[in-house]
């Protein structure tokens, strides 16, 4: 039964390297706003936050058809993109980790700002008065006591990113080879009459890509445990 | 040394604080919610004032004047936390060095094996703070700020979170960092008896003013200051001098001009030492005459000063020579002995009545 076809085998390759790069483009922003999120107050904060969850609430469908109305080569960026660096999103997979990385960032963000926040903020105070620089007590006491979240975040946005549909299929299409990830390929195969198969095989492999994920978060999370409480 | 006049507000609290300290200890008394805790912060620069100026020594810290505005990691304004804020993920000894890497080797005036001896932490130094007892996290937390060589250091209640016992093991050693290292420090406390362990020079802050500054003894006499005294038992408070230690009959007896006071037995001064006393004045009782046949141990006789109605009781105000003693008695005892202004009173006092404020200066 697990003798992938190449085109099954090409969907979960083009997954898992969607996904990965998703997670690659927003782990950084996605450290900032949480940070942000967590250590300011400012004007607009509510509105930024409600934005940011949008992703989460809207049927991804709506977010996939804002981005091909904004991103697609008609669309306002979109043709400046084309015109001036000749770069296309729509129907590419770098659309598709744009769709993912977007669909994706809530959850990252939410998980990097609770862990933000529930760092006792004398633990900073005291950092600054022990000498160290804002920007110097951010990456020797904020950065590694976020870590946790940080890998919490990363795999959850890993996980979504492996799921994600209605964004992706709308955005950039469902091309073999280039934007037909896992969920696009199990839903092509049940729309054919033998590609019960396949799609069974693709589901295995879909379930087993995403336990593996959680498994490896709770592993990490397990080892920092262990190692901010010393024991 | 430490100079501010500074104002602060912030929704419902206001802090106006002025004052310059030059002692090498000063203790900060208030009780919480005073703004002792945000004086800190102000002084440390992890708060900004409103307005007004601060300055340790000639270096200005903060100067709403001036523009200036100094970050806290170039304050060399060192704290120890209450609840020590060691670094989670860092061992003991990363703990200790942070603030030491980051200054420059001239400026640094303690070293490591210094700090490590001074404060018993050796033995520490591979443990991470999760597998510390309070008291180990509080001289790590110690040591780290002094490591840092700060030119002025806070402590933040450093005791309020350990237990009576280990205050008593924690105590020998800031009394140490005070008798051996030569830097100024605030001791910030709603205990007096932790303040006066280490100082008898304090502040006291109340909902954002300063009422009072100085030597202990007269700030606490301070009509401003008396409000929060008495709430804390600290009505009474006289000076007498050790004479002797009386293990048989459990007692420690003091000299209080020309009275010998019995006192609690106690190990924490020895003779010749002058110390301060606390007694409540609801704690004295009140005769004409000398009463034999009776537990309780001190008799003091004294004339009346003064007596004065209150809500609920009579303060009648007598001289022991000295000081004043300020003794509570209901509307009736005072009608049923009939007292006034110049008669000649016993105080009667339990010896388990006096309390042991600490060593007077």
């Amino acid at each position: 039964m697990f003798d992938l076809s190449p085109t099954e085998y090409s969907a979960m390759m083009l997954s898992i390297k969607v996904s990965l790069w998703s997670v690659a483009i927003i782990l950084i922003p996605g450290i900032f706003t949480g940070w942000l999120l967590a250590r300011h107050d400012f004007i607009g904060k509510s509105l930024l936050d409600g934005l940011l969850h949008l992703p989460l609430v809207l049927p991804p469908v709506v977010t996939g058809y804002l981005l091909l109305l904004l991103l697609g080569k008609q669309g306002m960026i979109g043709k400046w993109l084309y015109q001036n660096f000749d770069i296309t999103l729509a129907f590419s997979w770098r659309g598709a980790v744009l769709a993912t990385a977007l669909m994706s960032f809530p959850l990252m963000v939410r998980s990097i700002r609770l862990s933000i926040s529930s760092i006792e903020i004398k633990l900073e105070q005291a950092a600054r008065s022990l000498g160290a620089s804002a920007i110097n007590t951010f990456f020797t006491i904020t950065l590694p006591l976020a870590l946790p979240g940080i890998i919490t975040g990363s795999i959850l946005a890993f996980a979504r990113s492996l799921g994600e549909f209605g964004a992706t299929i709308t955005f950039v299409g469902n091309i073999e080879g280039e934007t037909r990830t896992l969920p696009l390929a199990i839903y092509t195969y049940i729309q054919v009459p033998d590609g019960n198969e396949p799609a069974q095989r693709l589901l295995i492999i879909s379930i087993i890509l995403a336990l593996s994920a959680l498994l490896f978060s709770a592993l990490i999370e397990r080892r920092t445990a262990l190692w901010l409480g010393g024991k | 040394m430490l100079s501010l006049d500074i104002q602060l507000q912030r929704g419902n609290f206001d802090l106006e604080a002025k004052f310059s300290l030059d002692k090498p200890v000063t203790g900060l008394f208030g009780s919480s919610g005073s703004g002792k805790s945000t004086l800190l912060n102000l002084v440390a620069g992890l708060a900004h004032p409103d307005n007004g100026w601060l300055k340790l020594g000639e270096k200005h810290l903060f100067n709403s004047a001036k523009n200036i505005n100094l970050s806290p990691n170039k304050r060399e304004v060192g704290v120890v936390f209450q609840d020590s804020q060691l670094f989670p993920h860092l061992p003991v000894t990363q703990n200790l060095l942070y603030g030491y890497k980051r200054i420059h080797r001239k400026q640094r005036r303690f070293e490591m094996p210094e700090i490590v001896d001074l404060l018993e932490i050796g033995h520490l130094l591979k443990k991470r703070p999760a597998q510390l007892s309070g008291g180990e996290k509080q001289r790590v937390g110690l040591g780290r700020a002094l490591l840092a060589s700060p030119r002025f250091l806070m402590l933040d209640e450093p005791l309020a979170s350990l237990d009576q016992g280990l205050k008593q093991q924690i105590l020998p050693f800031l009394k140490r960092v005070k008798d051996e290292l030569n830097l100024p420090m605030v001791y910030i406390s709603h205990s007096m008896e932790e303040i006066l362990h280490l100082t008898d020079y304090l502040v006291v802050i109340n909902n954002g003013r300063i009422l009072g500054d100085g030597h202990f003894y007269d700030v606490i006499k301070e009509e401003r200051v008396q409000g929060i005294a008495n709430t804390m038992g600290l009505e009474n408070i006289i000076t007498a001098t050790i004479i002797d230690h009386d293990i048989e009959s459990g007692h420690t007896i003091a000299e209080l001009k020309g009275n010998r006071i019995l006192l609690p037995l106690t190990d924490k001064f020895s003779i010749g030492d002058s110390c301060y006393l606390s007694i409540r004045s609801s704690e004295i009782a009140i005769a004409k005459q000398h009463i034999s046949q009776i537990s309780i141990q001190n008799q003091i006789k004294a004339p009346i000063i003064s007596c004065t109605k209150n809500a609920s009781c009579i303060s009648i105000c007598v001289d022991i020579g000295a000081a004043p003693l300020t003794i509570d008695i209901t509307p009736k005892a005072f009608s049923d002995l009939s007292l006034c202004q110049g008669d000649q009173v016993y105080c009667l006092i339990k010896a388990q009545s006096f309390s042991f404020l600490g060593k007077a200066g």
